[in-house]
């Protein structure tokens, strides 16, 4: 699974201890998330979503091979 | 929020080291027999009452960590609890064909050898996910 919360949290201007303060997580599991590691729940992709004000597809996008 | 995942953090590493602290003069004492058998059965259970309370606090804290952090422990588990599932199976198979070695494999080994496991799930778990 591909993600673009890199993109998204340089839009905002954020590090990787910004996101995980906004979303309730650690900055290791956040990076864990960002280098697609661990796929995050469906509740934690909401919330991320909801503090980039976008949706989960802009965020979260299945790999070529998974489609 | 942040201060109480300390808290219950520190809550449980407390009850691990008081574990710690009365498994293994426990252990010391009844090996050496330094108590009489009624009170031995005591000092036999306080560790176990230890445990029990620090396994308390472990949940109650694996309940407010983040899902990253909840996966990582529950690989961890799983690959500890397979480990010590399979070094118990071997052993019992072992004997029955009386080929056992107390020096090594006791009970009390198996303790340790449990908590070993863990760590290398731990380890292993925390690579994979880069936490």
């Amino acid at each position: 699974m591909k993600n673009t919360i890199k993109v998204e949290r340089a839009k905002k201007n954020w590090t990787q201890a910004d996101l995980a303060r906004h979303i309730g997580i650690s900055r290791q599991g956040l990076n864990s998330i960002e280098t697609g590691k661990f796929i995050p729940s469906t509740v934690l992709a909401l919330r991320m979503a909801k503090v980039f004000n976008t949706t989960v597809e802009v965020l979260f996008q299945l790999d070529d091979i998974e489609e | 929020m942040e201060q109480s995942k300390k808290t219950v953090n520190r809550q449980s590493i407390v009850f691990a080291l008081l574990h710690g602290a009365t498994y293994l003069p426990a252990t010391w004492l009844l090996k050496h027999h330094v108590v009489d058998p009624p009170f031995s059965v005591i000092l036999a259970i306080v560790p176990v009452v230890t445990f029990a309370i620090f396994v308390f606090k472990l949940i109650k804290a694996f309940s407010i960590m983040d899902e990253v952090k909840q996966r990582v422990q529950l690989e961890a588990i799983v690959i500890g609890f397979s480990l010590t599932a399979m070094l118990m199976m071997l052993l019992f198979l072992l004997s029955l064909c009386d080929l056992s070695n107390p020096v090594w494999f006791s009970y009390g080994h198996l303790v340790g050898y449990c908590w070993g496991f863990y760590f290398i799930g731990w380890f292993i778990s925390k690579k994979k996910y880069g936490v």
